[in-house]
C-alpha cells in the first residue's frame, strides 16, 4: 500500500488574471514532461482572467513511475500543498486563509509586492491592508518561506515575474526536476525566450537566505524642531516669510502643552495654512522638475517630443474663492439662488508643454500676492482660528478630546466637492459632539474622545455621509 | 480572430496512430471528435469550452481536408438544432456549449431531437460550469438528460478516459438511436495531460463526399403528433434497453474490487480522482488507484445499469453514493433498483455529504469518515482514519489562524482602458443627479459592474435577457429602468426577447447596448452578422450594424455615443431617462474592446517603429502633490492602472492616487476629472517616437523657453 515517500508533489500557484500564472504552470508541466515525470495540471481561469484572483494547480510524480500511472487530484487540498507560489502578497494571504499553507509541509515562495484591490483603493483615506501583518503571518505559517519583491526585481531587469518565480521554484529542488529541463521548457514555449531565461536565472539566485529587507520608506512627521522648520519652509514657498511667522505664532501656545496635541496641531496647521486653491495647483504645475519626472514616467528618450495636457475644471466655488470677499459672497449667492453652483464650470485643457499653455499656468501661480485679499483666505483663517480655539479650550477639560479635535482637521482636504464634503462632515461632528461641551450646554462625557474618533472614521466610510449620520444618531 | 491563437494546438490535432498528444482537456476532446469521424461540429462559446470552438474555427485547413463542416452558431439553440442532421442521415455530429445556461437555451431543440431520435451519432459536449470558478447559476445538466431521455456521460477526469468515452459516446448514440451528452467539469476542461492518439477519420458523408439525394420522407422521424406518442414509448421500451446493453457490453462503467468488501463506493466518474485521493490520504488506497474499498465508477450517469448496481451491492452491508448536486437523482435510482431486487444493502449519500455545491476534497473526506463511522466495516482501523483526517484539518487550520482576517475578495474587473467602464462612470454620476434607479443587468463583461467600485444592478436573468427582465418593473416605477446588454447578448437573443417585445408592447424602457465588437468575456470571438467574408465565425461586426437592425425594427429613439465621452454619455442617458417621448430608447455605447485594440495596435506600432514611422504613445499621470487622497477618481473608475501609493508629502497620511505603467491612455481619468469636477491632478501625456525634425526642434525650443520660467522652488 501507499508509502508517503512516493506521493505526488503538489504545487499551487496563486496569481491575478493576466499576470502569466498560466504560462508559469505550462513551463512546469513542460519541464516535467522533459524529465519524463507523470504530471497533471488544472486551473479555473474563467472570467477571473480579467484581473481577478485565480489559481493554477499542478501535481507531478518525481522519478519515473515505472509505467504505473498515478491518479492525480484536479484540485488543491487543504494541508496537502508542497510548494505554494504567489505572485502577490495578498494572494499569498488568501492561500493561507484557504488552508493551503501548512507548517508541516508547505514551502512558500511569494512576491511581497502589492496589487491593491478596489476595496482597498476606493476608501476615502487609508484603506490598504497592512503588508507587515500579512508577511509576519506567512512567515510563521509555512515550513519554509521565500518572500521577496519579484515585481521590483522584474521591473529593474526588464523581465517577467513568472520567469523569476520559476527560477526560485527550481532552486528549492522540491520538484526533483533538473534545471536544464526548466530551461528547456522556457525554450520550447518559443516566446520572449531570452528575457524569460534571464528572469529564470535571477530567480535561481533567490532563497530564504537572501538579503531581502523591507524598509518602511514612509517618512513620519515628528513635531521636533526639524519638522516645524520643514513646515515653515513649506509656508514660505506657499506664501511668504510673514505667513510662516504666523504659523510659528499660532503653534507656540501648544508647544508647552500636551506633546501629542502639539504634534497633531503642528502637522494639521501646516496643511490647513497651505490649503488647496487654484494658485497652489498652478505653483505645483510649473515646478522645475515636473516635466523631467513626467518624461521619466513615460519612458521618453532625451530627443523625443512629449506633450502634456493638464485637466482643469474650475467651478463657481473655485473662482469665488479667489475674489474679494464681498464680491465672492455676491457671486455665491447668485449661484445658489439660480441653482448654478454645480452647473457652471469651465473645463480647460491646457497644453503645458507649449510656451503659451505653460505661461497661462505660470501667470496663475504668480497671483500668490493676491491670495490674502481673497475670500477663501479670509474663510480659512477664520476657520483655523476657531479650530485652534476649540483645541485650546478642550485641552483644559479633556486632553484626549483635544487631541481628537486636532486630528479631526484631517477630514478637510482638497478642492470643490471633496473640500465641501470634508468641511460638512467636520462641522457636523463639531456641532453634534464638541460645541455642546465647549459652551457648557452638555457636561464633559467620559467617552468624548472615542466618540470623536468614531465619528471621524465614520465620515470616511462613505461619500454620502450615511455612516456618519448613523454614528452621530447612535450617540 | 479570438483572443488566443491555437496555431500550435492545431498541429496536435493532426497527430496520427500511436502518437502522444499533450495538452488541454478540451483540445483532447476536439482531437477525439476528429478520431471519431465527425461530419459536422458547432457550438456557442462560453467558459469552460470556448477553446473547443475557437480551435475548430481556426483550424479551417484541417477541417477542410477532413470534410468537417464547422459552424460558429449564434446561440445554443442554433447549435442543438444543427444536430437534427443526425436524425435522418448516418452522420456523426457534435456541438458544444457552457452548461447549465447553454442547455437551457438549447432545450427546445434538444427535446425535439431526443424525441425523434438519431441514426447518426449525436454528441453534446457540455462544459459543466459548476463549483469553484463557475460564473453562472449552479444547476446540473443531468436533470436535462433525465427529462429528455438523453444519455449522460460523466467521464473519469483523465485525458485517455475522456477521449475514449467520446468515441464510445458516438457508438452509444448510434446503438440506442439517442443523442448523448458528455459533461465535463471546469477543471477537466482545463486539465493538462496526455493520451495516445489515433488516426483522424472522415465522416461517411462530408463536405467532400456529398449525398446525391436527401433522405426520403418519413413521418416517424418528425417530432410531431402522433409520431411523438410512439417516440415517447420507444425511449423507454427500445432505446433505453439498447443503451444499457451497449454500456454493459463495452464496459463503460468500471468496477474496482478491494479487500474491505463489506462496503463499497459508487460515484460519478468525474469525481473519481477526488475520491481516490481522499482514500489515499486516509490510508485506504495507494497513488496508483489500488483501493482497499471496492469502487464502482459511473462514467455513464444516465441510464444506470440495474444489473451492475445490484451485483456491486449484493454482498455489501453498505454503499456510499457520491453524487454532486440536489436532488440526488442517482442515489434515489439506486435505492429503487435495490428495493426492486430486494437487496438490503444500506445506501448512504446525502446523509453524510453536502446537499449543495462542488464536492471538494474536504467535503468528500468528511463524508468518507462519517460513512465509515456509520457502517463500521471490518478491515478498517476507524481510529487511524479519523486521526489522519483530523491531522490534515489541523495543519491547515493552525496555519491560517496566524492571519487576523482573510483578505477581502478580489473579483474580476474591467480591464485597463475598457470601453465599458466609462458607461458605468456616467451612470454613477447620473445617479448623483436623479437619485437611484432600477438597473437590469445581463451576462457579459459589463456584469463586472456589479462589483466595486460600481456595485450596480438589480437583476441578472440570463444572456440577452436584461431588457425583457425590466418589462414589468417599468410599470410600477416612477423612474424608467435602465437595461444593459452587450452586443454579444443582443445578437444571442436580446433583439427578440428584449427589443421586439418592448416594441410590441409599447414599452418605455432605456436600453444601453455595449458595442465593443466581440464576445469579449469568452475570449473575443467575432459576432454576427458577418459582413466580411473571412471564413467561419465572421470577420468582425462593422460599427452601425446594431443601429441598422434597430432601425429596421422601427426603434425611433437611437443614439450612438462613443463611450469615453463620459459627459455626452451622461447627458444622453439623462435625456433618455427624462424625455417625454414615449417608446424604447436605445443608447449604443460604442468602443472597441481594449484588449483586442491593444493587441492590434501593438502589432501596427511595432511595424511602424521599425519602418521609421511616427508613433504616439498616450498615457495618463497624476501630480501626487495636488492629489487630495480622497480617491473619488477611483470610486468612479476602478481601472487596474489607477492605483494608490504612499503619500510623498511627509505631512499627509492618506495614500495618493497614482497611474502605473500599464495605462493605455484611454482618457477616462481626464474625462471623469472634468465631468465629476475632481481635483486637477490628472494630466494626459503623449510621447512621440520617430518624430520628424521640425517637431523635434519645436519641442526643444519649447522646453528651453519653459525652462526659463519654471519655478525651481517647487518640488518635482
Amino acid at each position: 500500500m501507499s508509502k508517503e515517500s512516493v506521493r505526488p508533489v503538489t504545487i499551487l500557484i496563486a496569481a491575478l488574471g493576466g499576470e502569466g500564472g498560466g504560462v508559469l504552470m505550462n513551463w512546469i508541466v513542460e519541464a516535467a514532461h522533459l524529465a519524463r515525470f507523470p504530471v497533471q495540471a488544472t486551473s479555473v481561469p474563467g472570467v477571473a482572467q480579467r484581473t481577478g484572483a485565480t489559481t493554477y494547480y499542478i501535481e507531478l510524480m518525481p522519478g519515473k513511475a515505472d509505467g504505473n500511472i498515478p491518479v492525480m487530484s484536479l484540485s488543491p487540498v487543504q494541508g496537502e500543498i508542497d510548494v505554494m507560489v504567489s505572485t502577490e502578497l495578498a494572494e499569498a494571504s488568501r492561500a493561507l486563509a484557504g488552508g493551503f499553507i501548512s507548517s508541516d509541509r508547505t514551502a512558500l515562495i511569494a512576491s511581497t509586492h502589492r496589487h491593491y484591490m478596489n476595496l482597498e483603493k476606493m476608501a476615502m483615506g487609508e484603506g490598504r491592508l497592512s503588508g507587515d501583518e500579512v508577511r509576519a503571518a506567512l512567515e510563521k505559517s509555512a515550513r519554509s518561506s521565500v518572500l521577496f519583491d519579484a515585481a521590483e526585481l522584474a521591473l529593474e531587469n526588464g523581465v517577467h515575474v513568472n520567469a523569476i518565480m520559476l527560477g526560485t521554484i527550481a532552486r528549492t529542488g522540491l520538484l526533483g526536476i533538473d534545471r536544464e529541463h526548466f530551461i528547456g521548457a522556457i525554450g520550447r514555449s518559443g516566446k520572449s525566450v531570452d528575457a524569460n531565461l534571464k528572469g529564470f536565472e535571477l530567480g535561481l539566485t533567490i532563497s530564504d537566505e537572501s538579503e531581502l529587507d523591507l524598509v518602511d520608506k514612509k517618512s513620519v512627521f515628528l513635531s521636533g524642531p526639524d519638522a516645524v522648520e520643514d513646515a515653515v519652509r513649506r509656508l514660505e514657498k506657499y506664501q511668504n516669510a510673514k505667513y510662516a511667522q504666523k504659523y510659528r505664532d499660532r503653534l507656540a501656545p501648544f508647544q508647552a502643552g500636551d506633546p501629542v496635541v502639539a504634534e497633531a496641531v503642528a502637522r494639521h496647521l501646516a496643511i490647513r495654512m497651505t490649503y488647496d486653491d487654484i494658485i497652489r495647483v498652478a505653483q505645483a504645475k510649473i515646478g522645475a522638475g515636473r516635466l523631467d519626472r513626467i518624461r521619466g514616467e513615460a519612458g521618453a528618450q532625451p530627443g523625443e517630443p512629449l506633450y502634456v495636457t493638464d485637466f482643469f475644471k474650475p467651478g463657481v466655488q473655485e473662482v469665488a474663492d479667489l475674489l474679494p470677499p464681498r464680491l465672492a459672497r455676491a457671486c455665491l449667492n447668485w449661484a445658489a439662488k439660480k441653482d448654478r453652483m454645480h452647473r457652471v464650470s469651465w473645463p480647460l485643457y491646457i497644453r503645458t508643454t507649449t510656451v503659451f499653455g505653460f505661461l497661462k499656468i505660470w501667470a496663475l501661480a504668480k497671483l500668490r500676492w493676491w491670495r490674502p485679499r481673497s475670500f477663501r483666505w479670509t474663510f480659512e483663517q477664520e476657520e483655523i482660528d476657531l479650530w485652534l480655539a476649540a483645541i485650546r479650550q478642550m485641552g483644559t477639560l479633556d486632553v484626549g478630546a483635544a487631541r481628537e479635535i486636532a486630528e479631526l482637521s484631517g477630514l478637510i482636504k482638497g478642492y470643490g466637492a471633496t473640500h465641501a464634503r470634508g468641511m460638512h462632515s467636520y462641522n457636523k461632528i463639531l456641532t453634534a459632539l464638541i460645541d455642546p461641551v465647549l459652551t457648557g450646554e452638555a457636561p464633559p462625557r467620559p467617552r468624548l474622545a472615542a466618540q470623536i474618533l468614531e465619528a471621524r472614521l465614520a465620515a470616511l466610510a462613505d461619500p454620502d455621509g450615511a455612516a456618519l449620520d448613523a454614528c452621530l444618531e447612535a450617540d | 480572430m479570438s483572443e488566443r491563437s491555437f496555431a500550435g494546438e492545431i498541429e496536435k490535432l493532426r497527430l496520427g496512430e500511436g502518437e502522444t498528444f499533450s495538452g488541454e482537456g478540451i483540445l483532447a476532446i476536439t482531437k477525439a471528435l476528429l478520431q471519431s469521424g465527425v461530419s459536422y461540429v458547432g457550438g456557442y462559446q462560453g467558459a469552460p469550452i470556448s477553446h473547443l470552438l475557437d480551435v475548430m474555427v481556426q483550424a479551417k485547413d484541417l477541417m477542410g481536408e477532413l470534410g468537417v463542416h464547422v459552424e460558429a452558431n449564434t446561440n445554443e439553440a442554433s447549435a442543438a438544432a444543427m444536430l437534427g442532421a443526425s436524425i435522418s442521415y448516418r452522420v456523426r455530429g457534435a456541438v458544444t456549449w457552457k452548461s447549465i445556461v447553454g442547455t437551457n437555451v438549447a432545450s427546445d431543440a434538444l427535446s425535439n431531437l431526443a424525441s425523434a431520435g438519431v441514426i447518426g451519432g449525436a454528441l453534446v459536449i457540455v462544459g459543466e460550469d459548476y463549483g469553484e470558478g463557475a460564473s453562472v447559476i449552479q444547476e446540473r445538466t443531468l436533470a436535462f438528460a433525465l427529462k429528455s431521455s438523453m444519455w449522460m456521460i460523466d467521464p473519469r477526469p483523465n485525458l485517455a478516459s475522456m477521449v475514449d468515452l467520446v468515441e464510445k459516446g458516438f457508438e452509444l448514440s448510434e446503438a440506442s438511436s439517442t443523442p448523448v451528452m458528455m459533461g465535463l467539469r471546469i477543471r477537466a476542461c482545463h486539465l493538462m495531460g496526455s493520451f495516445e492518439t489515433k488516426k483522424n477519420r472522415m465522416g461517411t458523408l462530408n463536405t467532400k463526399d456529398k449525398a446525391p439525394e436527401p433522405a426520403g420522407f418519413n413521418y416517424a422521424r418528425l417530432s410531431h403528433p402522433p409520431a411523438t406518442f410512439v417516440q415517447e414509448a420507444k425511449k423507454i421500451d427500445q432505446r433505453l434497453p439498447a443503451a444499457v446493453q451497449y454500456i454493459v457490453d463495452h464496459g463503460l462503467n468500471e468496477t474496482f474490487p478491494g479487500p474491505v468488501d463489506t462496503v463499497g463506493i459508487i460515484m460519478q466518474g468525474g469525481l473519481y480522482n477526488t475520491v481516490l485521493r481522499r482514500l489515499t490520504a486516509l490510508g485506504l488506497a495507494d497513488d496508483f488507484g489500488n483501493s482497499q474499498i471496492p469502487l464502482h465508477i459511473l462514467n455513464v450517469t444516465h441510464p444506470l445499469v440495474p444489473k451492475e448496481i445490484t451485483e456491486f451491492c449484493q454482498s455489501k452491508m453498505a454503499v456510499l453514493v457520491i453524487e454532486e448536486g440536489s436532488p440526488e437523482f442517482i442515489e434515489q435510482q439506486i435505492n429503487t433498483i435495490l428495493r426492486r431486487a430486494d437487496i438490503q444493502t444500506k445506501v448512504f449519500g446525502k446523509d453524510v455529504l453536502a446537499n449543495a455545491g462542488e464536492y471538494t476534497a474536504e467535503i468528500v473526506m468528511s463524508g468518507l469518515v462519517d460513512f465509515f463511522g456509520e457502517s463500521e466495516p471490518v478491515g478498517i482501523m476507524l481510529e487511524d482514519v479519523r486521526d489522519r483526517a483530523a491531522r490534515l484539518l489541523n495543519s491547515s487550520q493552525s496555519a491560517s489562524a496566524h492571519l487576523a482576517a482573510p483578505p477581502p475578495p478580489r473579483p474580476p474587473g474591467f480591464c485597463t482602458g475598457c470601453p465599458e467602464r466609462p458607461v458605468f462612470s456616467a451612470i454613477k454620476l447620473l445617479k448623483q443627479e436623479l437619485g437611484d434607479f432600477h438597473i437590469a443587468t445581463d451576462i457579459g463583461c459589463h456584469a463586472l459592474a456589479t462589483f466595486e467600485p460600481f456595485s450596480m444592478g438589480n437583476s441578472i436573468l440570463g444572456y440577452g435577457m436584461s431588457l425583457a427582465s425590466a418589462a414589468a418593473v417599468a410599470s410600477f416605477q416612477e423612474k424608467r429602468p435602465i437595461a444593459i446588454m452587450g452586443d454579444g447578448g443582443f445578437w444571442h437573443n436580446g433583439m427578440q426577447t428584449g427589443v421586439l417585445s418592448q416594441l410590441f408592447n409599447h414599452g418605455d424602457a432605456v436600453l444601453i447596448i455595449m458595442q465593443n465588437g466581440y464576445a469579449s468575456a469568452t475570449g473575443q470571438q467575432y459576432l454576427p452578422p458577418a459582413t466580411t467574408p473571412d471564413g467561419v465565425g465572421g470577420g468582425g461586426t462593422q460599427a452601425g450594424e446594431i443601429e441598422a437592425a434597430l432601425r429596421a425594427l422601427h426603434v425611433k429613439w437611437i443614439r450612438t455615443v462613443r463611450t469615453y465621452g463620459v459627459n455626452t454619455m451622461r447627458d444622453t442617458l439623462r435625456e433618455a431617462m427624462t424625455t417625454d417621448k414615449p417608446g424604447l430608447k436605445v443608447i449604443i455605447a460604442d468602443g472597441e474592446c481594449m484588449l483586442a485594440r491593444q493587441r492590434r495596435l501593438r502589432r501596427v506600432n511595432a511595424e511602424r517603429l521599425n519602418t521609421g514611422g511616427r508613433v504616439v504613445a498616450p498615457r495618463f499621470g497624476i501630480d501626487a502633490e495636488i492629489c487630495t487622497g480622497d480617491h473619488a477618481c477611483i470610486r468612479l473608475s476602478g481601472c487596474p492602472s489607477l492605483t494608490v501609493i504612499d503619500n510623498p508629502d511627509p505631512l499627509k497620511r492618506d495614500p495618493v492616487a497614482s497611474i502605473d505603467s500599464s495605462c493605455v491612455g484611454c482618457g477616462l481619468c481626464g474625462e471623469n476629472a472634468h465631468v465629476a469636477s475632481l481635483c486637477p491632478s490628472f494630466y494626459g501625456v503623449e510621447r512621440v517616437q520617430n518624430a520628424k525634425l521640425v517637431e523635434r526642434l519645436t519641442d526643444r525650443v519649447r522646453r528651453r523657453v519653459i525652462g526659463w520660467f519654471a519655478d525651481a522652488d517647487q518640488p518635482a
